[in-house]
């Protein structure tokens, strides 16, 4: 149990508190906020399913595996060891996905081993990119995203080599 | 790469592809119902943030920040954005969502509609996705499970790390406007130099 467990909890009662010291209807008010998931939910769906159908096809299509060893000499070139080629491919995509794979490094290499560490790294300090981009965008007319995905995924790229490297000296 | 997947499932195994997508489609949906509920109760919290004024005051402590990132913005939308921000630090990864989504309505509104995502929308779906999350406390969680001696090691590497991806994702979104408005201005200038040559 760290520290942060706590933060979330104590920040809404500190919340609660000043709401009732403002004397504002926090039941109505909760209440009123909570309404708008629903619409917020039923303009994800739909792409929410195109992306998890696109997912999945990718990867029971076995072209995740072709890709991870046709990328593997790359990543071992730039620092990434090559075990966790798959891991860096999966890992813009989704979560879920990502954390299995997070896992099955952990039980192969054991926990403290330095792949499975620079694979903690990894999925501590990324992101799923293409699942926000596809969540925001979902809110609102523009679909033209020009040059977002691509400066999130180099910027992901480049703090993981620095990961990797720093957990050889940390 | 839908179409590559499918015709590489075609040889490899045909009969998977249709339960594949059905099944992602299931995924989707229960996702979504859970995302249902989480979001529920953070919009509820985010409605009693906006009720007893705090959000002002976030986003007046978070104003010049979001000014330099963002460029000009409307009170209410600036207000959403910083709760999204304060969110990303804080690690409550799921109440970032619908304070983005807010902020992004906004934004939209500020783009007049238009087809082609603004600079400070790029700007926002760039910073979440690059995350800003402090302590990863799934992966710690994780392992721990499976036996690590120091599970908590990792926390300063991923700050350093998640901090670098934010930076230059911020960086680069900076200097890829720039390029995209001159060339923007450029092919607008050779549009509308015949015209004045007619005027003429």
């Amino acid at each position: 149990m760290s520290a942060s467990v706590f933060v979330t909890p104590v920040l809404i009662i500190l919340l609660l508190i000043y709401c009732a010291r403002k004397k504002v209807n926090c039941y109505g008010t909760f209440a009123n906020g909570a309404k708008g998931a629903i619409q917020l939910c039923i303009d994800i769906l739909p792409f929410l399913v195109t992306i998890f159908v696109a997912i999945q096809l990718f990867r029971i299509s076995g072209l995740t595996n072709l890709t991870a060893d046709l990328l593997a000499p790359v990543m071992d070139f730039i620092g990434i060891p090559k075990e966790l080629t798959e891991l860096m491919i999966i890992r813009p995509f989704s979560g879920s996905g990502s954390l299995a794979l997070a896992e099955q490094i952990f039980s192969t290499y054991g926990a403290d081993s330095y792949i499975a560490r620079c694979a903690s790294v990894i999925m501590g300090s990324s992101e799923t990119i293409f699942y926000v981009a596809t969540i925001y965008l979902s809110q609102t007319k523009a679909k033209r995203l020009i040059y977002a995905i691509p400066v999130a995924l180099v910027a992901t790229l480049v703090s993981s080599i620095i990961a990797c490297q720093l957990c050889r000296i940390m | 790469m839908v179409l590559a997947s499918l015709v590489t499932l075609l040889f490899v195994n045909p009969e998977d592809s249709i339960n594949a997508m059905m099944n992602a489609g299931a995924d989707a949906v229960n996702l979504t119902i859970k995302l249902l509920g989480i979001y529920a109760v953070w919009l509820g919290i985010i409605a009693l943030v906006d009720a007893c004024g705090l959000s002002e005051k976030i986003a007046a402590l978070l104003d010049p920040v979001i000014d330099w990132l963002f460029g000009k913005t409307d009170s209410n939308t600036k207000k959403y954005i910083a709760l999204n921000m304060s969110a990303n630090i804080l690690g409550m990864g799921n109440a970032c969502t619908p304070t983005g989504l807010k902020a992004m309505q906004g934004l939209d509104k500020q783009n007049n509609y238009s087809l082609t995502a603004s600079t400070a929308m790029i700007m926002l779906i760039v910073i979440n996705a690059t995350s800003i999350q402090l302590i990863p406390t799934t992966i710690i969680g994780l392992r721990q499970q499976y036996g690590s001696m120091s599970s908590s090691d990792i926390i300063l590497p991923t700050i350093i790390s998640t901090l670098v991806s934010t930076v230059l994702g911020v960086i680069l979104v900076k200097i890829c406007a720039k390029i995209h408005k001159k060339r923007e201005i450029s092919r607008k200038n050779r549009e509308n130099l015949p015209k004045k040559r007619e005027n003429k």
